[in-house]
């Protein structure tokens, strides 16, 4: 149960990414429906902007997403295999087969389906709102929801099944290792070759962010995506006040913060609980909270500003697309230029954020440091 | 000198409450070594984690030269076991990603010592700085642990079973190269063991059972590890 409440990410990401590709995709099949009834010039300029909007919504928020499910779940398995690869073993040593133990990892697709299941009926709760948002402009003739069977199938039944076999691909050839490898489960640290001497003058707890950074790569990811989701959809929903309606900047800025959220708690949680023993044993020798902090977390925070400025620029690059390509043609579009306020703004609420929830994860997630070290 | 009065600690609540100590009191000499002896249950451990810090007591006073730990906060404790506790664990605990000279080093930052070589080179393995502990052997790992432990030069250092994971060879050298540098630098040290031959290795020994002393004596002579059987 434990292990399936750390699935919640994938629900999470799964819920945001339907949520917004079903409903700009069932608005596109809806809008298509209409095109043979529309009559040249600036009605078919503004109805190729609303179709192209569509597009661009879904294929850019969609795969970001996606691609973000994905390294999500090879990250929970690998994860998930590190922690019980005892327990594994023992099965492998009992004469269980890979496939026989991976085929249980199917259980995973269900997280992708409650999130794809959620996300889609979220979408269709606020389809009305959506669609009368989308009517009032009277430019286009009045557009009804329609039910797409073929966006349930694509975006909830598709998603579950493609993630479901994914999890037992990933877990097979995760368990491809010899039993006594998962039975011994020792934390020996791999020398690479070629890793040159450390530089003897670093101090201790900067040297142990920077391996904490080295040794969990994967969570450079999250960190950044984390920063990367703030920092675009807070700015975007404020930029885009003149360009869409406020339910939609609303709804970008919800979708966004929350999965900034998920994503930081992802990389502070495994971040800390890969580092517990460490934890522990910096506080049985005397190492203060906000020592262990900055050596295990300390290593993030360069990138979680590198990733802001990477959602800053993104932010910048899909709106000005959007004004410049998307809605070149239609007439009345306000002028979009970048919003310095909006950055500093955005800025300030990220850095207080992000110290903020590390704080409050660091001190929850570590819980009985002295357990750890004495209660195995 | 270490004064514990009435002790007492429990685990768990209702029907699964257990009693660890049960109003255990005694007093750790400074600048010996002492030896808390016990079966596995006996609470040796807890004794040891509340003598050092790592644990409050339910009730009882912890005295370190007429200082009451028990009382202090959480941010005073972890003060406190920075100036005076070294611990050494069963399990040695080194951070694997790092070399011996950076697991020392950790225990060396926190007094601001930068001889701390000098350490590593007392428990033998001054030409090992730059390996990991992982290719290390368990004896060399715990010696690596002292060294760490020792590095910040501790008024207490404190062993939980240090040769428990060790074969009897390794284990005799691990106890020779701490006790003979006790010896040398006459910190206090309190080592938890239920090997009964250990513990003629130290000027005091305290046996424990059920949570309770039962005997406390001095030994007359303190054996080496190369005399004492296994």
């Amino acid at each position: 149960m434990k292990d399936a409440a750390r699935l919640v990410g994938i629900t999470i990401i799964s819920f945001c990414a339907v949520f917004v590709c079903g409903l700009f995709t069932n608005y596109y099949m809806d809008i298509s429906g209409i095109e043979a009834v529309l009559l040249p010039g600036k009605v078919a300029a503004f109805y190729n902007a609303q179709v192209s909007t569509a597009k661009v919504v879904c294929l850019v928020s969609g795969g970001c997403l996606l691609v973000t499910a994905v390294i999500m779940l090879a990250f929970y398995i690998r994860s998930y295999i590190e922690t019980h690869k005892r327990e594994l073993g023992v099965l492998k040593a009992l004469g269980y087969s890979n496939m026989g133990i991976a085929g249980r990892f199917w259980i995973f697709g269900t997280s992708v389906f409650i999130g794809t299941g959620a996300g889609l009926a979220a979408a269709f709760i606020l389809m009305p709102e959506f669609y009368s948002i989308q009517n009032s402009d009277g430019i286009l003739p009045e557009i009804a929801i329609g039910f797409h069977p073929s966006i349930l199938i694509l975006f909830v039944i598709v998603p579950t099944a493609v993630f479901a076999a994914m999890a037992v691909i990933c877990a097979f050839l995760r368990l491809k290792r010899p039993v006594m490898s998962l039975l011994r489960g020792s934390d020996r640290y791999v020398v690479k070759k070629g890793r040159g001497i450390e530089a003897v003058d670093t101090p201790f707890i900067r040297q142990l962010g920077r391996d904490t950074l080295r040794g969990r790569k994967s969570l450079v990811f999250f960190v950044a995506f984390a920063a990367f989701s703030f920092s675009s959809t807070t700015q975007m929903s404020t930029s885009m006040n003149e360009l869409s309606s406020p339910m939609m900047g609303a709804m970008i800025l919800l979708i966004g913060v929350t999965l900034a959220c998920t994503a930081l708690y992802i990389a502070v949680w495994t971040a800390i609980d890969g580092s517990k023993r460490t934890i522990a044993v910096m506080w049985a020798m005397g190492y203060s909270r906000r020592e262990w902090g900055r050596g295990i977390l300390g290593g993030y925070r360069p990138v979680a500003y590198i990733g802001f400025v990477l959602g800053t620029i993104y932010q910048y690059g899909l709106l000005r697309t959007m004004v410049d390509i998307v809605f070149r043609d239609v007439e009345g579009i306000p002028a979009y230029n970048f919003d310095m306020q909006a950055l500093v703004v955005s800025l300030v609420c990220f850095a207080a954020v992000y110290e903020i929830f590390i704080y409050l994860c660091s001190r929850r997630i570590i819980g009985d440091p002295l357990r750890e070290i004495m209660g195995e | 000198m270490i004064e514990l009065e009435n002790i007492r600690k429990s685990y768990g609540s209702g029907e699964n409450r257990s009693q660890a100590l049960r109003g255990v009191s005694c007093e750790i000499c400074g600048g010996e070594f002492t030896v808390v002896l016990g079966a596995s249950g006996s609470g040796k451990s807890t004794l040891l984690n509340i003598a050092s810090g790592l644990e409050r007591p339910d009730s009882g006073c912890v005295r370190y030269d007429g200082l009451d730990i028990a009382c202090l906060s959480d941010t005073d404790m972890t003060a406190f076991r920075r100036k005076n506790v070294g611990f050494v664990f069963q399990q040695y605990y080194l951070l694997p990603n790092m070399t011996v000279d950076r697991n020392v080093r950790m225990g060396a930052e926190l007094a601001g010592k930068s001889d701390y070589r000098l350490i590593i080179d007392a428990v033998g393995l001054g030409g090992k700085l730059n390996k990991y502990p992982g290719q290390l052997s368990g004896g060399e790992q715990q010696r690596v642990s002292i060294a760490r432990a020792l590095a910040k030069m501790p008024s207490v250092l404190f062993l939980d079973e240090p040769t428990g994971a060790l074969d009897e060879e390794t284990g005799r050298q691990v106890l020779d190269y701490v006790s003979g540098i006790q010896r040398e630098w006459k910190f206090t040290m309190v080592m938890v063991t239920h090997n009964v031959n250990i513990a003629e290795m130290a000027d005091t020994i305290v046996l424990m059972n059920s949570g309770e002393i039962i005997e406390r004596r001095k030994n007359e002579r303190r054996k080496s590890a190369f005399e004492i059987g296994w």
